[in-house]
C-alpha cells in the first residue's frame, strides 16, 4: 500500500472521468436544472407540510431546512460518486471485463469505488453548501470550532455509511447481475432522509433507525448543527460507520473469492 | 538451460452448475429448490512451459481453454494441484506477479470509450507505477512496433475494431510484462489486422524473449506462432508437444493427383500396387505415405507418361477439427 | 381488417412479452417495493395531524395514499431506458426493418411487466391494511372501471411523453438525462407525495392545466373516492392524449429519417 501511488492514480481517474462527461455538454447542462428543481421541489413540499402547522416532529421550517441542505450535499456525492460507479461496476460484471481490474496491481475496491465521477452532482453539493450557510444564519448557529469539527465529523461519517450501503449493493451484482433495481428500493427509502426522523411514528422510525440507517445519515448532523446532539449520539454514529466500513470491505472479499472460485 | 516459467502439476478445477428445466414449470421449481450439479471442467492436467516459449491452446468451445488461462493469470482458484507462474501462486494476485502479466481478451476492452486511447495509457501507467517520462518511452516504442499515430489521439469510440485492438495490446504492455496470456486475440479482426498482430506478437517474443500463451480458433495464428500447441478436449490434455509432429503423425499420407497422357497410362498406374482414391479417365489420385513421398513420386515418374502432377496437403483447419473431437494423440 | 391485423400482433407480442417478464420477476418485485413512498408521506400527514387543514380525514387520505401507490404501479413508464440502451447496442436497425413501429413493442412490454406486477402490489396492499384495518373499503364497480380507464390513459400520456424524450435518442446519446428533468415535476406536481388539493393557491391557480395533476391525482381521488371532477378529469387526460400524439408522430418520422440519413 502506497499513498503516494493511490493520489496519483486518483487523480488520474479524475481526469479520465471528467474528460469523458464533458464529451457531453448538454447532459451536465440538463443535469444541473434538474439539479436545481429537485431542490425547489424538495422545499415546496416542505413548505406544504408547514403551511398549516409550525412544528413538525419538533423541528420548525427553518430547522427542517438543515435537513435538506444536508440531504442536498449527500444526494449530490451519490450522483457525482457512487452512482457513476455503480454504473460502471454493473457494466464490468455484465462485460466480463472485472477480470482487467483483478489484474491490476491496484486494490480493486480502491479501483472500482472511485474510478468514475460526474460533475453534475457537484452542483447540488454546492446547493446543499449555501443551504446549510442560509440556514446557520436564519437559525442564528453560533459558528464556533468545536462546531465546526464536530459537523464535519457527522458529515463524513454519513457519506461513509452511505458509501458503505451503496458499495455493499455493488458487490450483490457479483451474484445478481441486474442489482440495478435494488438500488432503486435504497433510493426510495433514502428518500426518507429528506424529513425529520420524528415526523414519523413510532414504528418506522425504529425501521429506519435498525434496518437502514437513515437516522445516522441526515438526522444526528442536523441535530449537530443545532447543538441538539449528545455526544454519545456522535459516538455510536462514528462506531456505526466503522462497522459499515469494515463490514463492506468483508463482504467484497467474500464476493471476490466465489467471483474468482464460480466465475467461468 | 531455460527455465521453466509456468509449472502445473495435477490440475484440476470444478464448478457448481445449477440446472433447470426450461418454460414456466421449470422456473417455479428451479425458484424453490436449486438443484446443482458439480461439474469438473478441467480434468487433473500437467504441463510446463519455458521462457520465451510461444505456446497455443486448442480446443473446441467449451474444451476449458479459457479456463486453464484463467486459472494462470489467478482470475479462477483451482480446485486441486497447484499453479507456479514465474514463482508464484497466481491466485494470490500478489503485485508483483500482476506486473510480471498481462491479459488481452478478443472481445472485450479495458480502454475508456470516449477518450483518446493514451489517456487510458497514462491511466494503466500511473497504476502499474511508471512514471511520466518512462510511460511515455514505452508508448512510443510500442507505438512505433505497433505500426499506430495518431488513432491515439482519436476517441475509441471512433476507431476501427483493428485499431482499438493495437491500442488494447499497448494499454496491456505497457508494464512489460513477461508473460502474456492472449484469449483468442484476433476474434472479428479482418485478414490483414490478423496478419500484422501476428506480426507484432513474433516481434515483441523475439525482443523481449517473453512467454506467451494464447487461444485462438484461427488456426492461421496457431500454426505461425506456436511451434508447440496444448490440445485441450473435455477438460483434459489431449495432445502436448511440437505442431509439426501432430501435423505429420494426423496426416500421414498425401494425396496426388496425376494427369497422365493417356487412359491406358492411367489403367495401367490403377493396376500397379499404389492405393488409388479415384479415377476419372486420364486423370488419377492416389495416396502415398508422407515418408516414402519422392521415392514413390520418382518411380511413377519414369515409369509412366505424365502430362501433370499435384500434390494436395490436406487443409490444416480440417486435420485440426479432428483433434479437437479426438480424446487422445500419443506421439 | 387492418385493425384486426395490428391486434394479433398485439396479443403474440404481449403472450411472449410476458413470459419474458416473469424471468425479470425479482426485479419487477423491487420495483414494487420501490414505489412505496406514499405510504412514508402519508405517515407524515396522519402522524403529524396536517391533514386536518385541508379537511381530509385520515381514512380517506390513506386510501387516497394507498390508490396513489396502484396508480404509480401501473403507470411506471422506462420506455426512454430501454430505448437508450437499444439504440446504444444497436438493436434499434434490425427494429426499424420489421413492419411495426418498435414503440409498440415496448408498449407491449410495459403492458406485460403491469401483469406481471400486479401480484406484488397487492400482496403490499394487503401489508398496508394489515397497519391500517380501518381505511379497508370496496369501491363502487362504477368508479372502479372509471378509475381503470383513468389510470390506463394517465400511463399513456407517461407513454407518449416518454416516448418523444426516447425519440431524442436519435439526436442526442444520452436522452435518459431529460427523462430525469421531465420526472422531477412529475414527483412533486402530480399528488404522488402530497394530495393536489393541499397545494397552495398560487399553484393550485395553473396546476390543472398542466398534464401532471392527471397522472396520478385525479384516478387516485377518483378510486378512493375522493372528490373530483369526472368529467373535466377525463376529458383533460384525452385531450392531452390528442396532443402529444402528433408531436410524437412527427418526432419519430423526422428522427428516423435522421437515423437512416446517418447511415449509423
Amino acid at each position: 500500500m502506497n499513498p503516494r501511488k493511490y493520489l496519483t492514480v486518483y487523480k488520474k481517474f479524475l481526469h479520465t472521468s471528467l474528460a469523458s462527461e464533458l464529451e457531453y455538454k448538454t447532459n451536465i447542462l440538463i443535469d444541473l436544472i434538474t439539479a436545481i428543481l429537485s431542490l425547489i421541489g424538495s422545499i415546496f413540499l416542505l413548505s406544504i407540510f408547514f403551511q398549516n402547522s409550525g412544528i413538525i416532529g419538533g423541528w420548525e421550517f427553518e430547522e427542517a431546512l438543515i435537513i435538506q441542505g444536508i440531504y442536498t450535499i449527500l444526494n449530490g456525492i451519490t450522483n457525482t460518486w457512487f452512482n457513476p460507479n455503480l454504473t460502471e461496476i454493473v457494466k464490468h460484471i455484465r462485460e466480463g471485463t472485472l477480470d482487467f481490474v483483478l489484474l491490476k496491481p491496484i486494490d480493486s475496491q480502491f479501483f472500482i469505488s472511485f474510478k468514475k465521477i460526474n460533475p453534475s452532482g457537484f452542483l447540488e453539493v454546492i446547493l446543499g453548501i449555501f443551504l446549510l450557510i442560509f440556514c446557520i444564519k436564519i437559525n442564528q448557529i453560533d459558528l464556533n470550532l468545536s462546531f465546526l469539527i464536530l459537523s464535519l465529523i457527522t458529515i463524513i461519517c454519513s457519506i461513509c455509511i452511505l458509501y458503505s450501503l451503496w458499495f455493499f449493493i455493488s458487490t450483490t451484482t457479483i451474484w445478481f447481475v441486474k442489482t440495478w433495481n435494488a438500488t432503486e428500493v435504497l433510493r426510495s427509502f433514502l428518500y426518507i432522509g429528506r424529513f425529520p426522523l420524528n415526523s414519523f411514528s413510532f414504528s418506522l422510525r425504529i425501521f429506519f433507525s435498525v434496518f437502514i440507517p437513515i437516522a445516522f445519515i441526515t438526522t444526528i448532523p442536523s441535530e449537530v448543527f443545532l447543538g441538539l446532539s449528545q455526544s454519545w449520539k456522535i459516538l455510536l454514529e462514528v462506531i456505526v460507520t466503522l462497522l459499515f466500513l469494515i463490514t463492506s470491505r468483508k463482504f467484497w472479499l467474500f464476493a471476490l473469492k466465489f467471483y474468482t472460485s464460480a466465475s467461468s | 538451460m531455460v527455465q521453466n516459467i509456468i509449472e502445473v502439476r495435477n490440475l484440476s478445477k470444478s464448478f457448481d452448475i445449477a440446472s433447470k428445466e426450461p418454460g414456466l414449470k421449470g422456473t417455479i421449481k428451479h425458484f424453490f429448490r436449486r438443484q446443482t450439479k458439480r461439474l469438473k471442467v478441467i480434468k487433473d492436467i500437467s504441463f510446463e512451459i519455458k521462457e520465451g516459449e510461444i505456446v497455443g491452446f486448442l480446443g473446441a468451445n467449451g474444451a476449458g481453454k479459457t479456463t486453464i488461462l484463467k486459472m494462470l493469470c489467478g482470475l479462477i482458484y483451482p480446485s486441486e494441484g497447484s499453479i507456479l507462474v514465474s514463482g508464484y501462486l497466481p491466485y494470490r494476485r500478489k503485485e508483483n506477479f500482476l506486473k510480471n502479466i498481462t491479459l488481452i481478451m478478443g472481445q472485450k476492452q479495458q480502454l475508456i470509450w470516449d477518450l483518446p486511447p493514451i489517456e487510458s495509457f497514462y491511466l494503466n501507467a500511473s497504476i502499474y507505477d511508471l512514471d511520466k517520462f518512462e510511460a511515455k518511452k514505452r508508448i512510443k516504442k510500442l507505438s512505433e512496433m505497433l505500426e499506430i499515430d495518431e488513432e491515439l489521439y482519436i476517441p475509441v469510440r471512433k476507431l476501427s475494431l483493428g485499431q482499438r485492438m493495437k491500442s488494447e495490446l499497448l494499454a496491456a504492455l505497457i508494464h512489460e510484462p513477461n508473460i502474456l496470456f492472449l484469449d483468442e486475440p484476433t476474434l472479428g479482426l479482418d485478414i490483414n489486422a490478423q496478419r500484422n498482430l501476428r506480426k507484432f506478437l513474433q516481434k515483441y517474443n523475439n525482443e523481449t524473449n517473453a512467454t506467451i500463451c494464447l487461444t485462438s480458433h484461427y488456426m492461421k495464428d496457431i500454426t505461425s506462432l506456436c511451434k508447440r500447441v496444448i490440445c485441450v478436449h473435455e477438460g483434459a490434455i489431449s495432445y502436448d508437444g511440437k505442431l509439426d509432429l501432430l501435423l505429420k503423425k494426423l496426416s500421414p499420407v498425401k494425396e496426388v493427383l496425376i494427369v497422365c497422357r493417356s487412359e491406358d497410362d492411367a489403367i495401367k498406374l490403377e493396376n500397379s500396387n499404389f492405393t488409388v482414391k479415384n479415377k476419372i479417365k486420364n486423370e488419377i489420385t492416389i495416396k502415398i505415405e508422407n515418408n516414402s513421398i519422392t521415392s514413390s513420386l520418382k518411380t511413377i515418374l519414369n515409369n509412366f507418361d505424365i502430362e501433370d502432377l499435384f500434390i494436395n496437403e490436406p487443409p490444416i483447419d480440417e486435420i485440426i477439427g479432428k483433434v479437437l473431437i479426438k480424446k487422445d494423440y500419443d506421439v | 381488417m387492418m385493425f384486426n391485423l395490428i391486434n394479433r400482433k398485439i396479443f403474440t407480442l404481449l403472450k411472449v412479452q410476458y413470459s419474458n417478464m416473469l424471468e425479470y420477476r425479482v426485479e419487477i418485485a423491487l420495483w414494487a417495493i420501490s414505489g412505496i413512498i406514499p405510504f412514508f408521506m402519508l405517515n407524515i400527514w396522519t402522524n403529524n395531524n396536517l391533514n386536518e387543514s385541508i379537511n381530509i380525514s385520515d381514512v380517506m387520505l390513506s386510501r387516497y395514499f394507498l390508490c396513489a401507490f396502484f396508480v404509480r404501479q401501473f403507470s411506471v413508464v422506462w420506455v426512454v431506458f430501454s430505448f437508450e440502451e437499444d439504440s446504444l447496442m444497436g438493436k434499434v436497425s434490425p427494429y426499424l426493418i420489421q413492419p411495426l413501429n418498435p414503440f409498440l413493442r415496448y408498449f407491449a412490454q410495459h403492458l406485460a411487466e403491469q401483469i406481471t406486477r400486479f401480484p406484488f402490489a397487492l400482496i403490499i396492499a394487503f401489508f398496508f391494511f394489515i397497519f391500517n384495518p380501518e381505511s379497508i373499503w370496496i369501491p363502487k364497480l362504477g368508479l372502479l372501471l372509471l378509475s381503470i380507464v383513468s389510470t390506463f390513459l394517465s400511463f399513456l400520456i407517461q407513454f407518449l411523453i416518454q416516448s418523444i424524450v426516447a425519440c431524442l435518442c436519435f439526436w442526442t446519446e444520452k436522452a435518459s438525462s431529460i427523462e430525469r428533468l421531465i420526472f422531477i415535476p412529475t414527483l412533486f406536481l402530480s399528488g404522488l407525495l402530497a394530495p393536489v388539493v393541499s397545494f397552495p393557491e398560487y399553484v393550485k391557480s395553473w396546476i390543472y392545466l398542466t398534464p401532471f395533476p392527471y397522472l396520478i391525482d385525479f384516478p387516485a381521488n377518483l378510486l378512493s373516492g375522493n372528490e373530483t371532477n369526472i368529467s373535466g378529469g377525463l376529458s383533460m387526460q384525452i385531450i392531452w392524449i390528442l396532443l402529444l400524439f402528433p408531436v410524437f408522430r412527427k418526432i419519430w418520422s423526422s428522427g428516423t429519417k435522421k437515423y437512416t440519413a446517418m447511415g449509423s
